[in-house]
């Protein structure tokens, strides 16, 4: 095979992962670039950093340049091409792409190639995107760090001895090291959020429904949704468009989630009202340079235009008990599946029981088998009514609470996570501390809103503070355009991690 | 409601989850704490309250019309069997 020019020796490589999918989207289409030019500097940057971070369970090098080389004929032969047009993507590895590796970060799916597409991988490849890798996750996507991969740890762009957060890990590292401009995960109770703020990106959970899970491997079926990484607000709506929609394969997709106009991002924050949770902010261990990045912002929201108001959410407190109890029922039930029957590990047995009880002993990691037993408890006899009845009641208040301050304000504003990211093997022998980080990102799950975590600043050793838009339902839109507003004012999203600017070798 | 090791070895079977002696004694820790923590929904009323199963606004999309489609993944699919007799899956002794 003929071997193109080194672009990242002559600088063109930084030259295109530093640009914006926006601004790739717009050269491809107009000629200006090649889908495939722009594809090597990705690969090439990501050949130099994804060792160190972590980043990738499976990276596709030859697909992309094929599909890019697609994009580029397609192109000459006078197509007009798609939204995302050469734009690489990177996948969290539990969304299946059909013939590559889809192993969720799990021992029992090792080996493992999906025989068909995810929806939203048909929706990318229709826009022109260009898939490049699978992402390392938290195992079936339950974990908070990324730790919890059965393959290896993801480490932060930022800080290489802190977590990235997780589940989608991967995903956000990527995005923030500049290894690939947008990246898909998936929100559960904040695993697009979460990983988003401690990586410095923009991350967004849309509303429940406004994103078909077929061929999204289901965790928590009544909580998954698919989200964007990206590095504004207009590469965020850009990627969101691209896989929005209702899909008859998934019953719960919706009509009703229709796309952003990217005109509209710009028009500010006059006339929008925006909700303060106030109770949630006093709960305990909240950190201080979160919480003083949080009023500096809440107060630049006023002084550009917005209107502020106190509202209450006074169940949000019981969401973590809630989530714990609803999340690893579903899963338990979901996880049934890896049996070791027709794809992945199985163990070897004397008979099918033994089989089955030794392959999901050997196949699930730590996390994962806490989670099915803990779920498995709370839907057996005689503890429903007072485990996942009672979770799923109070989940009903946790939602009337939501709608209720999201009738007085447009869109909330809160925190995303506690504290930065925290440190590798910090939290990972107390599940329950690991659990209660996640107190500002769960409500919006249970209540089924969309939510946006965008980057609103730096702690004083100079890790990335995310703070949270949460919206009514099917309005992604309006939590777009006040992060466009913020990008306006605010230059955090415009920082990169050492790693992601450094030169060629 | 305390958990004993009793309890975690009724659930494992349920789960179809092989477990040794030493994590059986840390999961009634970590379980016993989790559910400690979890017991405070207890005091939330909850009185003429409907549970919420899934959260979802609007229409689903309307129902396909009930025909087959194509489906040529027989083989792909087969070839991702642990061990296979021929079309078939091959499992250890079921009785």
């Amino acid at each position: 095979m003929m071997r193109p020019p080194d672009s990242t020796r002559t600088g063109a490589g930084s030259r295109w992962t530093l640009s914006t999918a926006s601004e790739i989207a717009d050269a491809v289409r107009e000629g200006k670039a090649s889908a495939e030019e722009v594809t090597r500097a990705f690969l090439a940057h990501a050949d130099r950093t994804s060792d160190r971070l972590g980043t990738w369970l499976h990276r596709m090098p030859e697909e992309a340049l094929r599909a890019a080389r697609a994009v580029d004929l397609k192109r000459t032969g006078g197509a007009r091409l798609g939204a995302l047009a050469g734009v690489p993507i990177a996948i969290k590895d539990n969304i299946a792409i059909r013939g590559i590796p889809t192993t969720c970060g799990s021992k029992i799916l090792e080996g493992y190639r999906p025989p068909y597409d995810a929806h939203v991988i048909e929706r990318l490849r229709e826009a022109d995107a260009i898939v490049v890798g699978k992402t390392n996750c938290d195992e079936f996507a339950m974990g908070s760090s990324t730790e919890n991969s059965a393959y290896h740890p993801t480490r932060n762009p930022w800080d290489p001895s802190r977590v990235p957060g997780g589940s989608s890990g991967g995903s956000a590292a990527a995005v923030a090291a500049r290894e690939a401009p947008l990246a898909l995960g998936s929100d559960t109770g904040g695993s697009v959020r979460q990983p988003a703020a401690f990586c410095g990106v923009y991350g967004l959970k849309p509303t429940y429904g406004a994103v078909s899970r077929y061929g999204l491997v289901a965790f928590a079926s009544s909580l998954d949704q698919i989200g964007p990484f990206a590095r504004t607000a207009r590469d965020t709506a850009l990627a969101y468009n691209a896989i929005a929609g209702p899909d008859a394969r998934d019953m719960t997709s919706r009509a009703e989630a229709k796309p952003v106009d990217l005109a509209a991002l710009d028009r500010g924050l006059q006339g929008l009202t925006f909700g303060v949770p106030r109770e949630l902010l006093e709960g305990d261990g909240l950190a201080p340079e979160i919480r003083s990045c949080f009023d500096a912002t809440a107060e630049a929201f006023r002084a550009h235009g917005a209107r502020l108001v106190d509202v209450s959410l006074p169940n949000a407190k019981y969401s973590i008990a809630t989530y714990y109890l609803i999340a690893p029922a579903e899963a338990s039930s979901n996880l049934a599946r890896y049996d070791g029957v027709r794809f992945g590990l199985r163990a070897p047995a004397k008979d099918l029981r033994e089989m089955y009880e030794k392959t999901r002993r050997q196949g699930f990691g730590r996390e994962v088998r806490r989670r099915i037993l803990l779920g498995t408890y709370a839907l057996s006899a005689g503890y429903y009514d007072a485990y996942y009845l009672r979770a799923q009641k109070v989940r009903t208040l946790i939602r009337a609470d939501f709608m209720k301050a999201l009738g007085a304000a447009d869109a909330l504003l809160l925190p995303v996570t506690p504290t930065t990211a925290f440190g590798i093997g910090e939290k990972v022998e107390d599940p329950l501390a690991m659990y209660l980080n996640d107190i500002f990102s769960i409500p919006a799950s249970l209540a089924g809103v969309p939510a946006l975590s965008f980057p609103a600043g730096f702690g004083p050793t100079g890790l990335p503070i995310g703070l949270q838009l949460v919206g009514r339902p099917f309005a992604e839109e309006t939590l777009l355009r006040a992060a466009r507003a913020h990008e306006g004012w605010n230059d955090a999203s415009k920082k990169a991690p050492p790693i992601a600017t450094e030169a060629a070798a | 409601m305390p958990i004993d090791a009793g309890t975690v070895e009724k659930i494992a079977a349920l789960a179809r989850l092989e477990l040794d002696p030493a994590e059986r004694e840390r999961l009634v820790r970590e379980l016993q704490a989790i559910l400690s923590y979890v017991e405070q929904l207890q005091a939330v009323d909850v009185t003429g309250i409907e549970p919420t199963s899934q959260v979802t606004e609007g229409d689903p999309p309307p129902l396909r019309a009930d025909v087959a489609g194509p489906c040529d993944v027989r083989d792909e699919v087969l070839a991702q069997a642990p061990d296979r007799d021929g079309d078939y899956f091959r499992v250890p002794k079921v009785v």
